[in-house]
């Protein structure tokens, strides 16, 4: 087990490269100067050699690459060329915002999916079934910037204000400087509409599909012997039943962080929240080469330790699933 | 129940109530129904398919969007684009219907207009995707070796990537613009991120077939390889290709909208769905409807291809019901 994870680990070597390689090579394909922007008023020809020297945009975008990689593996992630501060201590103050986000909405969407995906698959083609497939075809229907969109419209501005439309309070000890709002209270009513709008979708998906594979699993001869032995309807259920039909769930909601990364953009750009979803979109709308790798680099980071996570997690689900 | 007084031939009857069966009919009405060839799998799925609902309310959502886009020109009221400064932000009337936004442009024409955006990058994305990825999944999957290995490891490198990363980066370097040319960048963007999901699914299904004996009695008469992978391989993973198309077209539609609430969509004066909830979302304190019609608009649609795309699952493989 342990060497599995080790290879695992050194696995995610090569796929961070890759990926922060090609997004590398792809920024620099995208027309527009960000010296240009950066300069604004103060450009001159002068000016601009200097300020490429300095970023090194002077050289092949290859040898650029080299250079950011070696600043990398000294634990410099290179400094935003528009605001000037290190992209590392940048990441460093909005990853908790969005980690935050991201284990909310799906917190929420495993709390809404696993009761009604038991509901349905044990009732099926009841009432309570059909209430939950129902809900779940709309909730897979519906794109999260809108539902955003409805739960501001109720909880800011019907119910006047009771929730924040925008902005964030931050958890105590992540505060980036002296003078940001730290409150428990106030974090919590901050993060709790992004975290729903993103958790719906990803409830109804999880629903859809665990209701499939309960159903698989409750008619296999196991369960028959489970209830037949005389076990109770909840032992059957939650230690037989719904271990093995978590298995493909797993999977899916591993697939899933690609669009979640992509939701969480959306969702702190509706509800203006200083995470790492809007770092990365203003950067790459500003052509910010430096902030875009850092952005590049925490993604490909956090999608393949998340699958890593994903794939450890089937040995606690089924222990006949066994890595060496 | 079937009692002993009842008539002899009752007596077939199961003790168990249940529905009408062949068994509770009489022995000789069973022999009088004629041997009916069976039905093709197309025909059966076209019959389950049509005693589906969801999938039948899916296809009526459906055919109404074409009808709308198709018929844009006739059935929107005014022009998307013409501005009118006399009637900015008019709330919903006779006049307008669905209101008119910040220029004064009349909503109703605008949500008309704008169903051909989501449709058309919706539909033609996958397309493209499929046209690309279904031969590139053929090929990979029936020579297998080198091959195989190079096209897999090209498409694992897109799906390495978190998708809206990818399609964002992409559009950024198409640089959005307005008009055709601009939906086309679109449609190029979500395509090239739905390529592997084709090659995928494609290659796995013909990784099974190639070994069944009709592709090796094929082989052993002389069938040129061309012909074996369009006339007999391609034929038998069509199902989840549809399906998979179908529930497609959904997230393509989503992943537009997305983008166009990024402003990375089809640029103005071009009226389009999301853009038209980015551009009104600043008012919607004070004019709720201007994002919420826009928005149910999206939801609707995506909402009719998932249904339709669910129906035709269950139709074209029962055993995932």
């Amino acid at each position: 087990m342990r060497t599995y994870i080790l290879r695992r680990l050194l696995q995610i070597v090569p796929t961070v490269l890759m990926i922060t390689l090609v997004v590398f090579v792809m920024m620099r394909s995208v027309p527009g100067d960000p010296v240009v922007v950066l300069l604004g008023d103060a450009y001159t020809e002068e000016n601009a050699v200097k300020v490429r020297e300095e970023y090194a945009l002077d050289k092949p975008v290859l040898v650029q690459y080299g250079i950011w990689l070696g600043k990398l593996v000294r634990g410099d992630w290179g400094a935003s060329i528009l605001s000037g501060r290190p992209v590392l201590s940048d990441v460093l103050v909005r990853l908790p915002v969005t980690l935050e986000l991201i284990v909310l909405s799906m917190g929420i969407a495993l709390l809404i999916a696993v009761p009604a995906a038991i509901i349905g698959a044990l009732r099926q083609n009841t009432w309570a079934d059909y209430t939950a497939t129902t809900a779940a075809m709309i909730g897979v229907s519906i794109p999260e910037f809108f539902v955003g969109i409805l739960l501001l419209l109720v909880f800011s501005f019907s119910l006047h204000g009771f929730l924040p439309s925008s902005g964030w309070m931050y958890l105590p000890g992540t505060c980036p400087s002296m003078v940001c709002g730290v409150s428990v209270w106030g974090n919590l009513q901050h993060v709790l509409m992004p975290a729903v709008a993103l958790g719906v979708g990803r409830a109804a998906i999880l629903t859809r599909l665990l209701r499939a594979s309960m159903l698989e699993v409750i008619r296999s001869e196991y369960v028959t012997t489970a209830r037949a032995k005389g076990l109770s309807e909840r032992p059957v259920v939650f230690k037989h039943a719904l271990k093995n039909a978590l298995i493909p769930t797993v999977t899916v909601m591993g697939l899933q962080v690609g669009f979640l990364i992509g939701g969480a953009i959306v969702v702190e750009t509706l509800f203006a929240m200083p995470g790492l979803g809007t770092f990365g979109i203003d950067a790459i709308i500003a052509r910010d080469y430096q902030q875009v790798q850092g952005f590049a680099l925490i993604t490909a980071l956090a999608f393949v330790v998340i699958n890593l996570i994903v794939d450890l997690t089937y040995t606690f689900l089924d222990p006949r699933i066994r890595y060496a | 129940m079937a009692g002993a007084g009842g008539p002899v031939r009752m007596k077939q009857r199961p003790i168990s109530g249940g529905s009408l069966s062949a068994v509770e009919l009489p022995v000789g009405a069973v022999r009088a129904v004629p041997l009916a060839r069976p039905a093709s799998p197309l025909t059966e799925a076209l019959r389950r398919l049509r005693r589906s609902a969801t999938a039948l309310v899916g296809l009526g959502i459906v055919a109404a969007l074409i009808g709308v886009a198709t018929f844009a020109d006739v059935l929107a009221p005014r022009s998307p684009t013409a501005s009118d400064q006399a009637h900015t932000f008019a709330r919903p009337s006779w006049d307008y219907p669905l209101g008119t936004d910040q220029l004064g442009r009349d909503m109703l024409s605008r949500l008309i207009h704008g169903s051909r955006i989501s449709l058309a990058v919706g539909v033609s994305s996958v397309l493209l995707a499929l046209f690309v990825g279904v031969p590139l999944g053929l090929v990979a999957g029936y020579s297998g070796g080198r091959v195989d290995t190079t096209v897999m490891r090209l498409m694992d490198l897109i799906l390495a990537f978190p998708i809206y990363l990818l399609a964002i980066i992409l559009m950024v370097i198409f640089t959005p613009t307005a008009g055709l040319i601009g939906t086309m960048k679109v449609t190029g963007a979500i395509a090239i991120v739905r390529i592997p999901i084709y090659a995928r699914l494609v290659r796995g299904s013909v990784l099974s077939i190639k070994e069944k004996e009709y592709i090796e009695a094929c082989r052993a008469l002389g069938v040129r390889t061309p012909s074996i992978l369009l006339g007999h391989i391609l034929p038998n993973c069509l199902a989840p290709i549809i399906v998979t198309t179908t529930l497609g077209i959904a997230t393509s539609i989503i992943v537009e909208a997305t983008l166009s609430f990024l402003g990375l969509g089809t640029q103005p004066p071009t009226p389009s769905w999301g853009w038209d909830l980015k551009a009104n979302v600043a008012f919607i304190q004070t004019y709720p409807w201007l994002s919420l019609f826009p928005g149910l608009a999206i939801f609707v649609t995506v909402l009719g291809f998932n249904l339709f795309g669910d129906g035709l699952r269950d139709a074209l493989d029962p055993r995932l019901k």
